[in-house]
C-alpha cells in the first residue's frame, strides 16, 4: 500500500492510496487559501494594492481579495508605503490587534528598507517595517506592479502551506520552482526576493497590551 | 478692472506702508509681480488690505539665511494672476513674528508648519503646536544648522513613540466649544478605509452630529523639502513623482516649468505637446481613481471596477511612454526623458471614443442615480468666502463658483493655443464637486484630441545644460489635478536648491474642512472627505 506522508507538499510524489497528514497541515491549507488582508495603505504602493484588487488584476481569483477594514478580522497585513515615524505606533497597534496566526508583507522599497526616502541623517521615516514587526515576504519595487504583489502573496501562501511560518513567524527562504504558477507571473516571481531573518527585532511573543487609539472622554484633557 | 486693482495694492503699499525694500519683478521670469519687504508690525495691515482686495494667501513659508529668517508671503488673486510677494525679516536671536491666522484662516496651518520646521513662534496664534512631526519631537529640521539624526535614530525614536502611545495621550482641543451632555470624541483614522490614506480626523460629536472637526496630518511626512536641499537639481525628479502619485505628471510639469523659468529656457514645441498630452491623460486617470474610491466610500461598489478598468487603459499608454505606472519621472529640464513610441498615438486615438462612451455610461449609472443624488446634494457646502479665506484651489474651488484655473489664468506651456472650457458650478456641495470633476475629464479628453492632431515633429531635448540654477528666487505654479501646485525656489547658484517650498493644493483644501464639517452627520463626513479629493503624501510632503 502506498503511503504518502505529506500530501500537501507540492514537491512530494503523486498522492497515494492512503494519505496521512497532520491536522496542522490542514489548518495551514485553509489559512493559506483564505488570507484576509487588512485594508491599509500608507502611500504610493497603496494605489497599486487597490489596482491589484480592482478589475484587471482581481486578486480575488487567488483567494486573497477579501479586504477587511478592521484588524480584528484580518490575518495579513500588507505594509504598503513609506512608514513615517508618526505612523509607527499606529502600525504597531494594528499589528497587535490582529489575531494570530498573522502574516506581514512588506510591499515596496520603503516598507522594505526606506526606499528612495532613505538618506544619512533623515529625520522622518522608519527604514523598513521589519525593525518593528516580523515580516514574511518582501516585495521590491517603487511601487511594485500588482503582479509582483500577487506573486508576493502567492509566495506567502506557499510558506504557510509548507508549514514554514508555523509557530515563530520568521521570514522564510523559499526555493520556488515557479512551476506551480501561471506562465504570465513567472517574471514577477523572480522579482520577489526573500531574506534571511535578521537578528534583533522582537519576534512572535507580543505582550498583549492594546493601546487606546480612540480617545475616551476621561483622557481628553 | 484688474489693472486698476493691481495699481491700487502697489501704490497703497508704496504710499501707506512704505516698505523697506520694493522690487518690481517680471511675472514671466520670476512668477511674481513685485516683492516688498515690510516691517514685522505692518504685516497684519498688509494682510488685511490684501484680503479686502480679494487676494488669497497662496503660500507662506520661511527661509533660513545666515543673518536672519525671512518669512515669505505669496498672495494671489482669484480673478487674474497678480501674484505678489511680501516678506518680513525675523531676527535669529528672537525668532517671533506676528500671526495673520485671524485674517487668513489658511495661515493657521502654514504658520504651524513654519514653527515646526524653523522654530519661529507666531504671536497670537491660536494653536501653535507641531503639525507634521510627532508632537514630542524636539527638532527643527529645515534649519541649516540641523545636520540630521545619527544612524539608527529611526528605530530608537520609533520605539519611543510606541512607548508614548502605550501610555495614552492628552488631547488639547483647539477651539472652545459649548460642552453638551452627550458629546464625545471620535477618531476617524489614521487607518480608515475612507480617509484615502493616513489622515486622522478628530471629530467632536453630539450624537451623530459633528460639533467640531480637526484634521490631524503628518502620518505620511517624507521630508521632501529637506531632501531637496541636500540633493542636486536633477536628483529631485523622483521626489516629484512621489509627491502626488496619482497625478504625478502635473508635478513633473511644475518642476520642469520652475527650472525653465529660473534658467530662462524655452523647450522645443514637440516637448510641450508631449508634456500636455501626458499630463492631461494623467489628469483623467487621477480623476478616475478619485471617482472610483469616492463612490466606494458612498457604498457604490460597481463604479470602482469600471473606473479602474478605464484607468488601466490610460496607465498602459503612459507606461508605453514612461515605463512606469504611477510615480512618473519623465520630464527633464527643457525636454523629456525619451520620445513617445510610435504606437502611442494610435492607442490614444482608439481610447478617445471608447472613453467618451464610458463617460455617458457613468452619467447613466451615477449622476442620475437617486441614492447618489440624495447623499450628495446640499451636503458639505463650501462657500465662496470660506474657499478664499482658506486658499482652496482646483475643482473644489471651481465647484464653489470661482473659475480659477491656472491653465487659463496663467497659461503655461501650450494651454494658450488649446480650446477647452473651465467647468464651474455655483452650489459648492459634494455633488457640485463631483460634476465639476466629471466635466473636467471631458475637457481633458478634448485637450488630448487637439494635442495629438497638432503634434509637431522635432527635437525632444535642448542638449547639455548647466548643472546649477542662477542665483535668485522663482515661483512657479501649475494646475494639478487637485488644484494649484506651486513651488517657491530660492537658489544660491550652487548645485542644489537652497530652499524649495512646495505649495501643495490638498494642504489648503483639507484645511478648509475645519469650517465645512461642523453641523453634518458622521456618514456625510466620509462623503465630504472623499469629495475634496485628497492625497495624503502630498499634504504631508
Amino acid at each position: 500500500m502506498e503511503i504518502n506522508e505529506n500530501p500537501l507538499n507540492t514537491q512530494s510524489p503523486a498522492p497515494g492510496f492512503v494519505n496521512l497528514f497532520r491536522v496542522e497541515d490542514v489548518f495551514n491549507l485553509a489559512r493559506a487559501n483564505s488570507l484576509w488582508p487588512l485594508t491599509f495603505g500608507l502611500a504610493c504602493c497603496a494605489i497599486e494594492l487597490m489596482a491589484g484588487g480592482a478589475a484587471r488584476f482581481d486578486m480575488d481569483r487567488f483567494g486573497f481579495g477579501v479586504f477587511r477594514p478592521s484588524p480584528r478580522q484580518a490575518d495579513l497585513m500588507i505594509v504598503a508605503g513609506t512608514i513615517s515615524r508618526k505612523m509607527v505606533p499606529c502600525i504597531k497597534t494594528l499589528y497587535d490587534q490582529m489575531p494570530s496566526p498573522k502574516y506581514v508583507i512588506a510591499l515596496g522599497g520603503c516598507a522594505t528598507a526606506g526606499g528612495p526616502f532613505k538618506f544619512p541623517g533623515q529625520y522622518g521615516i522608519l527604514e523598513g517595517i521589519d525593525k518593528i514587526i516580523p515580516v514574511n515576504v518582501y516585495v521590491p519595487g517603487c511601487p511594485p506592479r500588482p503582479e509582483a504583489l500577487i506573486a508576493g502573496i502567492m509566495a506567502l501562501q506557499k510558506q504557510i502551506k509548507s508549514g514554514k511560518t508555523q509557530g515563530v513567524m520568521t521570514p522564510a527562504v523559499v526555493h520556488d520552482s515557479q512551476d506551480n504558477h501561471p506562465a504570465e507571473y513567472k517574471n514577477a516571481i523572480s522579482r520577489v526576493e526573500f531574506r534571511q531573518p535578521k537578528a534583533g527585532p522582537p519576534q512572535a511573543e507580543k505582550p498583549p497590551t492594546p493601546t487606546p487609539t480612540a480617545p475616551t472622554p476621561e483622557n481628553k484633557g | 478692472m484688474p489693472a486698476v486693482l493691481e495699481k491700487n495694492i502697489k501704490s497703497w503699499l508704496l504710499e501707506v506702508i512704505k516698505p523697506q525694500e520694493f522690487n518690481e519683478k517680471n511675472l514671466k521670469s520670476s512668477g511674481i509681480l513685485f516683492e516688498a519687504v515690510v516691517a514685522q508690525n505692518q504685516i497684519r495691515d498688509v494682510a488685511k488690505e490684501f484680503l479686502s482686495q480679494g487676494y488669497f494667501l497662496e503660500s507662506l513659508t520661511a527661509v533660513d539665511f545666515a543673518e536672519c529668517f525671512e518669512v515669505v508671503y505669496h498672495f494671489n488673486h482669484w480673478d487674474s494672476t497678480k501674484r505678489s510677494c511680501v516678506k518680513i525679516l525675523v531676527p535669529k536671536d528672537l525668532p517671533a513674528a506676528p500671526s495673520i491666522s485671524s485674517i487668513y484662516k489658511s495661515a493657521n496651518w502654514f504658520e504651524r508648519e513654519i514653527f515646526e520646521f524653523f522654530g519661529i513662534t507666531f504671536v497670537d496664534h491660536p494653536n501653535l503646536k507641531r503639525l507634521l512631526l510627532p508632537e514630542s519631537s524636539q527638532i527643527f529640521p529645515l534649519l541649516k544648522s540641523f545636520k540630521g539624526e545619527p544612524a539608527g535614530g529611526d528605530v530608537l525614536q520609533s520605539l519611543k513613540l510606541i512607548e508614548e502611545d502605550r501610555q495614552g495621550f492628552e488631547i488639547t482641543y483647539p477651539r472652545s466649544i459649548s460642552r453638551h451632555k452627550e458629546d464625545y470624541y471620535l477618531n476617524l483614522g489614521p487607518q480608515h478605509p475612507s480617509t484615502h490614506g493616513v489622515l486622522r480626523v478628530l471629530l467632536h460629536l453630539s450624537g451623530e452630529r459633528v460639533l467640531d472637526a480637526e484634521p490631524v496630518i503628518g502620518y505620511s511626512h517624507r521630508h521632501h523639502e529637506k531632501m531637496m536641499e541636500i540633493q542636486t537639481y536633477l536628483a529631485c525628479w523622483p521626489n516629484f513623482g512621489r509627491l502626488d502619485y496619482v497625478g504625478a505628471m502635473s508635478y513633473n510639469m511644475g518642476y520642469a516649468i520652475l527650472i525653465e523659468k529660473a534658467m530662462g529656457l524655452e523647450p522645443p514645441p514637440r516637448v510641450e505637446y508631449i508634456r500636455v498630452l501626458t499630463t492631461e491623460l494623467n489628469r483623467i486617470a487621477s480623476h478616475l481613481l478619485w471617482m472610483g474610491t469616492f463612490l466606494l466610500d458612498l457604498g457604490a461598489f460597481t463604479p470602482f471596477f469600471y473606473c479602474f478598468d478605464d484607468r488601466e487603459k490610460i496607465l498602459d499608454m503612459l507606461e508605453m511612454v514612461t515605463g512606469e505606472r504611477l510615480t512618473y519621472d519623465y520630464f527633464r529640464f527643457g525636454g523629456l526623458d525619451k520620445d513617445i513610441p510610435a504606437d502611442m498615438i494610435p492607442a490614444v486615438k482608439k481610447f478617445i471614443p471608447e472613453f467618451k462612451k464610458r463617460l455617458r455610461d457613468y452619467d447613466k449609472l451615477i449622476t442620475k442615480n437617486i441614492i447618489f443624488k440624495h447623499r450628495t446634494r446640499g451636503i458639505g457646502v463650501l462657500t465662496k468666502e470660506t474657499a478664499i479665506a482658506y486658499g482652496v484651489t482646483g475643482p473644489s474651488l471651481r465647484a464653489s463658483g470661482i473659475p480659477l484655473d491656472l491653465r487659463r489664468q496663467e497659461p503655461y506651456s501650450i494651454y494658450k493655443e488649446l480650446d477647452f472650457e473651465i467647468p464651474t458650478r455655483q452650489e459648492g456641495d459634494v455633488f457640485a464637486r463631483f460634476s465639476v470633476r466629471v466635466r473636467e475629464m471631458e475637457e481633458s479628453l478634448k485637450i488630448v484630441a487637439q494635442v495629438i492632431d497638432k503634434m509637431p515633429a522635432g527635437k525632444i531635448t535642448l542638449g547639455k545644460l548647466p548643472k546649477n540654477v542662477p542665483k535668485g528666487e522663482t515661483y512657479s505654479a501649475v494646475e494639478a489635478a487637485r488644484g494649484s501646485f506651486g513651488i517657491y525656489l530660492v537658489s544660491d547658484g550652487s548645485l542644489n536648491p537652497y530652499r524649495m517650498k512646495l505649495r501643495t493644493p490638498s494642504f489648503s483644501n483639507l484645511n478648509a474642512l475645519i469650517d465645512v464639517l461642523p453641523g453634518c452627520l458622521v456618514s456625510d463626513v466620509v462623503a465630504i472627505l472623499g469629495s475634496i479629493d485628497i492625497v495624503l503624501p502630498e499634504i504631508d510632503r
